[in-house]
């Protein structure tokens, strides 16, 4: 079936583009200002956030992270974190969901409300007892520590309990009527049919690893064992809330160039996941 | 039968769950009981062996003072060779408390605002004893916000007077010279003069960031000698002295005398370079902002002692300050004693971090050290500020320092008064509410929601 | 998909337990073992932990103090909570309908297997996400300044008198809302775009022969498609808006008059102020308050078809 493209698909796809750009342009301009600024003088990001004379560039700020903030150790940590935690909520995460969306079971609802509660209790609250228990299992500071409370996220079981149960019962059956064990199911059956929102998974796992703060920063900060997150909030803390204190605009542009530096190996990540894994599995299944 | 034993089994499960349940309510969660007195603190007690030896972590911000206090640990090696410094630069106000709560890896010493020094005195050694061949010579007001009704708390570190930086260039230029201004009122005339000459300023600073602005409160308050809480946690906001400050704030801003903005936010700056903002009532660090930040009136701005509210008061009090502290789970806490009496109360060591170093060349000029005899008007340890016109900032600060009154400790329930106290402020200065509603709305507030809730 | 042919059901067997039927049985329950094992490991002390300490007025260090159902009433009444809960809702209703609409656009734009620069698309739009929120901050901070910030200058030039962005209660809310719509939208997309990639192309390709226009057919078909994606993303977004902590805090620190306090700012107040029994409290009733939200939109949506 031919289709010419008429004057209103162009103008609608002449907008589509605009407006993807004009997006791009709003999500990424603040970025690109924290990139340009850290190439500033200190005191003129203060004094001129808006102003980029190429003249007065200097990459001391740069120098000043590489050499004051372990930024290869955040990224090592990080990177172990990611490795584990995120490893372990790709695997077991779907197959709960799958034991959630497919299964009746007796428990389900109750342990399905133990999904959402973990889901829905603020971390702040539960920070104190949970460092008790580290401490009692002599965890501080350790990889453990940060791997596994919390290593099968609730947010990504609740996720692929809500993607699975799309997937037809009947495909189900007929498998199980075919004589395949319960995990060759998921593994032969659903795995494949949910590739994109696996796919989707493993970004966002990544980024809500990456992003993790709030425990990381509390149970292991020591230098070795800081992650990404917790190295720049330790800048960010002379600066945050108050701008009491007289080096704040140092210690900006070093937060500034430190966070430009650290977005590098995260975006690397996602265009190698785009180009290898994601594209490669949907190509099968790109549609409209 | 296969109901049966369902049935049988859910209730047996129900029971043990139940029996569970109570063990684990019973058992988890913090000690309950009647409130219970405070243990007696414990008192430090400073090591007494010729060489001490050990390692010490200790906390400290990020950014520059890191890196003065980074360079000073070789000079203190210099005295105590056997001691081991790990210098740790940490999220203080993410993680202190937490630490402290759960005992996990404490350090032997922290840096902590004054402002949270008060919140965990439980946690901290008393340093009565080892404080007391130096009290004498500290700074009234730091011991005062570091000595809780049961002993001290902290090591006071650095000394904020609050100071009045005007822009010397403008106002001479209108025929106004501010080093006559002796109390509040002369700078109200001297604004009214400024703005006669120069119809679009709006000469006095008024702060717009509710917590600054309580801060600066709390520098006014100081001078007349009073602060939020009394030494008993008391409110004392409902009296004669904060009437005055307030009425006063009203005053500048009811006349259109004061430009509002949030502390050297673009609009903060813009104003302060162009001339319509030129007189700065604030802490020491200020000093930052002609330094760094105004490069078209730098050179231009001088410091002088504030005002007083009245002929003859204090003309100064502090804003802000920081203090160390030893937490009673530190291993080598009494190490960490050494390490800061040898910065606070040694020449070698206060020299060290006031002094010109690779991070500040010219010395830090932030602050002064609130042990007297190192905060000699005579001796300066920082160099004359080239953006204020090569003035001796030293002396003037120093000089400040010395007539700041003893104030009150700063209660535990300070930072969260600024929820009420601090928005009413900024309301007064919208214009909604005049200086008594402010007292009466506040005081009730604050009492009901943080101080009756303790 | 290809249809699945139907094969007919062999005769039930009798009580016999074949091995299948065993594993069949056990099979969901090895399935969530690993959850539940890392459940009762770490989160179940914690969980009766805060839970007893909402019952207590308890400062840090020493006894804590039994005060019973006192957190919770003194919350319920005190009109701070009521409006923290208030702002979030207020930020709930500029935040999530936008972020559905312009999420679901998105996705749909970006799902074209002729766009280019795809891949460059999809990574932009979830940088925000992964920028360390102090540094957008001061961004955030500098443009929107009433006096000297770019936006009011752009303003200007179109005569448009400055305005208060985060200096005012009525304009404090949008901008915060603004931001967390900047950071969070990508995050919001790529589960909209893993929603649009199950559904079958030939769907569009029957639409389109049927003579539906492409609007028509995004209205028609894919929001219905992808109405259990959506109900999700709302119940996620429900749960972040009224937890949001960081960005208040960064941005304005619940202020102007405490205006931008949202549900979780306020919770984190009584932490940092080591008003611990207090905040334990405010978390159940936060979780209860969610809950029931979720519940009520779960239903909302699943009535209408």
């Amino acid at each position: 079936m031919t289709t010419t493209r008429t004057r209103s698909d162009r103008v609608r796809s002449g907008l589509s583009h605009l407006f993807l750009v004009l997006l791009l342009l709003g999500f990424l301009g603040p970025v690109i200002w924290a990139l340009l600024s850290s190439f500033k003088q200190p005191a003129d990001i203060i004094r001129y956030p808006l102003l980029f004379d190429p003249s007065t560039f200097t990459v001391d700020n740069f120098v000043r992270v590489f050499h004051d903030v372990p930024l290869a150790t955040g990224f090592l940590n990080t990177g172990i974190v990611l490795l584990f935690k995120g490893g372990i909520t790709m695997f077991f995460a779907p197959l709960a969901g799958f034991a959630f969306a497919k299964y009746d079971f007796r428990g389900k609802n109750l342990i399905f409300g133990a999904v959402l509660i973990t889901l829905m209790l603020p971390t702040i609250v539960l920070i104190i007892p949970l460092l008790l228990q580290m401490k009692a299992f002599g965890w501080i500071n350790t990889y453990q520590a940060l791997i596994l409370p919390g290593a099968i996220d609730a947010f990504a079981i609740f996720w692929m309990r809500q993607v699975i149960s799309a997937v037809p019962d009947e495909l189900v059956d007929a498998a199980r009527v075919d004589g395949c064990s319960e995990f060759g199911i998921f593994t032969r059956i659903v795995l494949p049919v949910i590739r994109p929102g696996l796919a989707g998974l493993a970004v966002l796992t990544i980024m809500n690893i990456y992003n993790d703060f709030v425990w990381p920063v509390i149970v292991a900060n020591t230098e070795q064992m800081a992650t990404i997150q917790v190295v720049l909030s330790g800048l960010a803390s002379t600066i945050s809330g108050n701008r009491v204190g007289a080096d704040y605009a140092t210690v900006t542009a070093e937060l500034l160039a430190a966070s430009s530096v650290a977005l590098i190996p995260l975006l690397i990540l996602f265009m190698a996941l785009q180009r290898h894994f994601i594209n490669g599995i949907l190509a099968g299944s790109v549609k409209g | 039968m296969h109901l049966t034993r369902t049935a049988t089994v859910r209730t047996a499960a129900a029971g043990a769950a139940a029996v569970l349940a109570t063990v684990a309510l019973t058992a988890c969660g913090p000690d309950i009981s009647a409130p219970a007195e405070s243990s007696d603190p414990n008192v430090l007690q400073a090591p007494t062996e010729e060489s001490p030896s050990g390692e010490i972590t200790i906390w400290d911000r990020e950014g520059d003072l890191f890196t003065v206090f980074e360079n000073t640990i070789a000079k203190f090696n210099e005295k105590y060779p056997d001691i081991t410094v790990n210098h740790v630069a940490v999220d203080i106000d993410a993680k202190l408390q937490n630490t402290l709560i759960t005992g996990t890896d404490v350090p032997d010493g922290v840096f902590l605002d004054d402002a949270r020094v008060s919140s965990f005195t439980d946690f901290l050694w008393d340093l009565s004893d080892v404080l007391e061949p130096y009290s004498a010579d500290i700074a009234p007001q730091k011991l005062a916000v570091n000595t809780a009704a049961d002993g001290i708390y902290g090591i006071p570190f650095d000394l904020d007077p609050g100071l009045l930086y005007y822009n010397e260039a403008a106002l001479t230029k209108a025929g106004v010279d501010a080093t006559q201004i002796e109390t509040y009122d002369d700078l109200l005339d001297a604004a009214r003069a400024y703005q006669e000459a120069v119809p679009s300023a709006r000469p006095i600073h008024l702060e717009q960031a509710p917590f600054l602005a309580q801060l600066q409160l709390e520098m006014y308050a100081n001078q007349l000698g009073t602060s939020l809480g009394d030494e008993a946690g008391e409110l004392r906001l409902d009296s004669p002295e904060y009437e005055q400050i307030l009425t006063f704030l009203d005053t500048v801003n009811d006349e259109g005398l004061g430009t509002r903005a949030e502390y050297l936010s673009p609009t903060d700056i813009g104003e302060l370079e162009n001339g319509n903002q030129v007189f700065y009532p604030w802490a020491i660090w200020f000093s930052f902002a002609p330094q760094q930040l105004l490069p078209e009136t730098s050179g231009d701005w001088r410091a002088m002692e504030l005002p007083a509210w009245e002929t003859g008061g204090a003309r100064s009090g502090a804003m802000g300050g920081s203090s160390f502290v030893l937490p009673k789970d530190g291993e080598n806490s009494d190490l960490a004693w050494l390490f800061y009496e040898f910065l606070m109360f040694d020449e070698a060591g206060y020299s060290a971090v006031w002094g010109p170093n690779e991070v500040y060349p010219n010395g830090l000029n932030t602050s002064i050290p609130s042990y007297l005899p190192a905060a000699d008007p005579a001796t300066p340890l920082f160099g004359e500020v080239e953006a204020l016109g090569g003035q001796d900032l030293w002396e003037v600060a120093t000089s400040a320092g010395a007539e700041i009154p003893a104030a009150g400790p700063i209660p535990t329930w300070w930072g969260g008064a600024v929820d009420y106290l601090g928005n009413d402020l900024q309301r007064m200065l919208d214009g909604d509410l005049d200086p008594a509603e402010v007292i009466s709305q506040s005081t009730e507030q604050i009492q009901t929601n943080l101080i009756d809730r303790q | 998909m290809t249809a699945v042919t139907a094969h007919s059901a062999p005769t039930p067997r009798r009580r016999r337990l074949s091995g299948a039927r065993v594993r069949r049985l056990s099979a969901p329950y090895v399935f969530v073992l690993p959850f539940v094992a890392i459940f009762l490991a770490f989160s179940v002390y914690p969980l009766i932990y805060t839970f007893r300490l909402s019952f207590t007025n308890w400062r840090g260090s020493g006894a804590a103090e039994w005060v019973g159902l006192g957190n919770y009433s003194y919350l319920l009444t005190s009109p701070q909570f009521w409006s923290s809960i208030g702002n979030s809702t207020v930020l709930w209703l500029l935040i999530v309908p936008i972020q559905l609409v312009i999420g679901v656009v998105i996705a749909v734009l970006l799902n074209s297997a002729t766009l280019k620069f795809r891949g460059m698309y999809r990574i932009a739009y979830i940088v925000p996400f992964v920028t360390p929120l102090v540094a957008i901050a001061q961004i955030w901070i500098v443009l929107f300044d009433q006096g000297y910030g770019a936006v009011n200058a752009v303003l200007g030039l179109f005569g448009i008198p400055e305005v208060g962005w985060l200096t005012t209660t009525m304009w404090a809310k949008p901008t915060l809302a603004l931001l967390f719509l900047w950071k969070t939208t990508g995050f919001i997309v790529i589960i909209l775009l893993s929603g649009l990639q199950s559904i079958d192309g030939s769907i569009y390709e029957a639409a389109a022969i049927d003579g539906a226009s492409r609007p028509r057919q995004l209205w028609s078909i894919t929001v219905p498609l992808l109405r259990r994606t959506i109900m999700f993303c709302v119940v996620l977004q429900t749960l972040a808006v009224f937890q949001m902590f960081a960005e208040p805090y960064v941005m304005t620190q619940g202020g102007p008059y405490n205006s931008t306090t949202t549900a979780g700012y306020y919770l984190y107040n009584h932490i940092t102020r080591a008003d611990l029994g207090t905040g334990a409290a405010n978390s159940f009733l936060l979780v209860i308050l969610v809950l029931a939200l979720s519940l009520g939109f779960v239903r909302l949506l699943r009535a209408k078809d």
